[in-house]
Parts: C-alpha cells; structure tokens; sequence
C-alpha cells in the first residue's frame, strides 16, 4: 500500500498503547517496539508480498531478509520466526518447500529459529515472516534523533522495484539483475554490526516507500532537513537504463506524491537518477544517521566488509520545517 | 487520414501497458494510439516509445491519456509538419558542426527541453557517425559545466574525435568559467570561421 494511503488509514486508528509500548503506529517506526520489564525489551515485524523474482528458493530467502531487516534497522537482535504463506491450491507443493526452505536458510543464517506460522489458500502467490527479536533500549535506533551534521549512509544501491517490474515484462531475465538479487538476499545484520560500534543517531531501511520516502520518516520524526547527493547513491547496473525503457513501477508514483511538499530537485540533476531515488525497494540497505566524524570509518568498514556498494549520500542539516533537497553533489 | 488503431490499456498496471506498446510497435509499421489511465503507465509508455526513436504526442480525454506513437520508420509518411524530418545525407560529410545555443531543445516546458537536450547528446554518443566539432554557445555552456551524465557522453565524443568549443564569454557571463568538466574555452572569432567553414551546420 501507498504510504499516503497508510498515512490516512493509520490517522485513524486510535493507537491506544500503554505504556510499556516504546514505538507507535504514526511515527514510522519500523518495529514495533515493547518493554518486557526493566531490562528486556521486545521487538517485532512482519513483511510479506508476491513474488519479485522467478526462482523459489530466491524469494525466500528475499522475503525472510526483507523481514529481518526491520529487525536490524532498530539494532535489535532476532530471536524467532513465524512462516506466513498464501498459495492458490493449484500450486506445486515443491514450489513451496522450497520457498520455505530459502526462508529458512536465512533465518538460520540470522541464529533464529522458526516456531510455526500460518499458510491460506489465496489467487496469488504471497509469502513472508512475522519476526520477534529483542534490543538493548540503550542502543536502540530509531528515526528519531538524527542531529543537524549527520552523514547518511546507504549500505545497499536502490533499483529493485525497478529491475523486478522489468524482470516482470521480460525485460530482463534473473541473469541481468543478478546484483540486485545478491543483495535483496544478503542479511542487514552486518552492516548493523558495523553500524553499531559507532555514533549511529537514526537508523530505518529502505523498502516499500523508496530512499526518499524513508529519508523523509527520519526527516520529521527527528525534525531535521537532509540535503542529498544523487550522484552518490549507489544504483543496481541496469536500473537508470531499464528506468529509460519506462519500467518504473507505480508504487513509484505514490512514493513521490508521500515527499512532494519537502522535497526539492535541482534542475541538473538528472531526471531518470532522480526519479530511482523514489523506486520501492525489497530488501533495500540501512539508512543511518551517522555522527559525522564517524561517518569516514563506517563507510570504509562497510565497503572493506559486507557492503561494497555502501555510499555517503548526503547530510541532515538544521532547519525550522522538514526539506529534502537533491542536488548532483 | 487513415483511423488510427487503438489500443486499450486502461486497468492495466505497469509494465502491462508498456508490453503492450512493445508488442504493438513490433508488428505495427503505422501510427497507433494507447490509451491508459494513470500518470504510472503514461510516463513509462512515453519513455519507452521515445527510447525505441518514436514520436510521441500526448493529449489527456476524459479519465485517461491519449497517448499517440508514431514508429521512426512512420514519420516521414504523416502529413504533419513536425515529423518530416529532412532524410540524412547519403554522402559522407566529415564536416558536420553541431551549434547549440541552449541548453534545452525547443521552445516549452523546461523541464522536458532539458531532458530532450540530454537525450540529444546521449544520441549522437551513441551514434556511427560523429560530429566533426560541438560548438557550445549562451545557455548551451550549461550542457558541458553542470551535468555529469551530459558530460561523460560528451568526453566518448570527444574520445572519438570530435572537437568541442565552448564559448567563453558565455562561461564568464553565467559564471562557469571554473566548472568546465568537457570540451574546451573558444571565443567568436574561432566560432564564427568554424560556422563558415563548415558544410553542414546544425542548429539547437
């Protein structure tokens, strides 16, 4: 769903909460968040959508990578897993297992252990997590808290959303978004790992709303602008020419209609680059707020370690109301 | 003037109408027409027609886009006055100089001139035959100081042997005399015998 939409849908929803509830529903957290008692904090999410590539065993280990992500993006630590999946009954049964099988490698590979879940019969082909984990309060992420100065740090270039909808029109075959699919699949936990060793004063990741979308949670919620530099935002290889071909997806459209009224784009930025910065992501890469004297060594850990595409794309600066410029550099 | 056929896109998310243009432009030679009813599909019928050479003309009905393509190939069969466009050549010229005052391609909105200028370079990039000389003049010096995308394009052209002459009175004027990323400061009278001397000259 659109994040406008949701915006609307979920203004609402009168979030009654008690206390013991440490994110809400409006703020755009990506976890929620829950205190047990003092100490134990409890952290949950859950994602699941339609297939974006064609091979099983590779949408399940996106789905679960994706799920996980939220997890990470709030530094906290997965514990336990449940499946949820909707199949039409006509399905292959070895279809399944093995979209099951590529969600549980990932689970494993995050030391967690899937507990049980949920499947239904359904037109379309649907699958994903529910994910329980827990965080240290203290070091807890949030959109919240970026502080005029940051550096933003993007572990992961953007273009899924492109390079699936041109997979979906044979544009391209799995061959050509090979990159892509590498890192829809690979787990955020290193780079939150790396991450977490540093001054990290806002963190999120970037999915459904797309990088500017999910810039702009962090934006309000910790009432601060960013100015981004598009050339440094590390794209996937085919996405700007498969976005020249028109194979950008609609949710795209409603990813810019969520930021218009802060974002400004400079004229010489190139328009197809500007227009990526909006795709919706799966399993798209951190996005923290980063201390801006640590930002040098994260990015060079990230690059040296699990992230060789990370970037520094830009800055939060100070302002009286929220703005994202994007400029080239 | 013949009916143009129709194609009804409408209900149809993206790719879908973008598959359809494809399939389309593959067996059509003439004109046709797709109808869709979202900015999504709009935007991405149009860069996908304008990518494989098509003109595309776009009128808003009622609850949906008109949106016209007009194969390469078909452009010079129509009778409108904007799609005859003069036939290369046949006769190798080594003399060709581009001439671009500006930096976006015709008179309308913005935004879609400056696309079309960069599009025009990334052409001519792409391009056998290359310019003999680019010459850069009034807001034209935006195209070789501003844009990196522009500029890569334009050094391959370099590469390849074409010469760039950026005026510089015009960098001085808008202050860009620094920011120089292609090609290289000329001044009038150089300009002015490259236009003379040259066979063909292109304006922008």
């Amino acid at each position: 769903m659109g994040p406008c939409d949701l915006e609307k849908i979920l203004s609402r929803v009168t979030s009654h909460t008690s206390e013991r509830v440490l994110s809400s529903l409006q703020s755009g957290e990506d976890a929620g968040v829950f205190a047990l008692d003092d100490k134990n904090t409890l952290v949950q999410s859950v994602d699941f959508f339609p297939p974006i590539v064609d091979d099983p065993y590779t949408f399940g280990q996106i789905a679960a990578a994706n799920a996980l992500s939220d997890i990470y993006a709030m530094n906290g630590t997965p514990l336990t897993a449940m499946n949820i999946l909707g199949a039409p009954c006509t399905l292959d049964l070895e279809i399944i297992s093995l979209i099951l099988r590529g969600g549980e490698e990932k689970i494993r590979e995050a030391r967690a252990d899937i507990i049980g879940g949920h499947t239904i019969e359904d037109d379309e082909l649907k699958y994903g997590l529910c994910i329980t984990g827990t965080l240290d309060r203290k070091n807890m992420w949030q959109v919240k808290g970026a502080l005029p100065e940051d550096i933003l740090i993007l572990t992961k270039p953007v273009g899924t959303g492109i390079l699936s909808t041109a997979l979906k029109a044979q544009f391209i075959s799995e061959d050509g978004m090979e990159d892509a699919i590498v890192s829809m699949r690979s787990l955020n936990s290193y780079a939150a790992e790396i991450l977490s060793s540093h001054r990290v004063h806002a963190c999120t990741d970037v999915t459904g709303f797309g990088l500017i979308g999910h810039l702009k949670n962090i934006c309000v919620a910790s009432n601060v602008s960013a100015a981004i530099r598009a050339k440094e935002v590390p794209l996937f290889g085919k996405t700007h020419e498969m976005a020249s071909l028109g194979m950008i997806p609609a949710g795209q459209k409603r990813n810019k209609e969520y930021v218009l009224e802060i974002v400004k784009i400079e004229d010489r930025v190139d328009e197809l680059l500007a227009e990526c910065l909006f795709d919706p992501q799966t399993s798209g890469g951190l996005l923290a707020s980063v201390h801006p004297d640590d930002a040098k060594n994260v990015l060079d850990e990230l690059k040296r370690g699990p992230c060789p595409h990370a970037a520094l794309i830009g800055s939060i600066e100070e302002s009286e109301e929220t703005k994202i410029s994007i400029d080239v550099r | 003037m013949m009916e143009m056929k129709e194609i009804d896109a409408r209900n149809l998310q993206c790719p879908q109408p973008v598959i359809l243009t494809k399939q389309t432009l593959a067996e059509e030679k003439k004109a046709f027409a797709i109808l869709v009813d979202n900015e999504a599909a709009k935007d991405n019928v149009k860069r996908f027609a304008e990518s494989r050479g098509c003109k595309v003309r776009l009128s808003e009905e009622e609850g949906y886009f008109r949106i016209e393509i007009i194969p390469e190939h078909a452009k010079t069969t129509l009778e409108h006055p904007e799609c005859s466009i003069p036939e290369p050549q046949a006769e190798k010229q080594n003399n060709k100089v581009i001439f671009i005052t500006s930096d976006e391609i015709g008179k309308g909105e913005r935004k879609l001139g400056t696309r079309l200028a960069s599009a025009f370079i990334y052409a001519c990039a792409q391009n056998e035959e290359i310019p003999h000389k680019i010459i850069f003049m009034n807001t034209g010096v935006r195209l070789v100081t501003q844009n990196e995308e522009i500029a890569e394009n334009l050094k391959r052209l370099e590469e390849r042997g074409c010469e760039m002459l950026v005026c510089g009175t015009c960098l001085d004027f808008y202050g860009l005399k620094d920011s120089l990323l292609v090609g290289r400061v000329s001044n009038m009278y150089e300009i002015q015998s490259t236009l003379i001397a040259a066979d063909t000259v292109v304006s922008l």
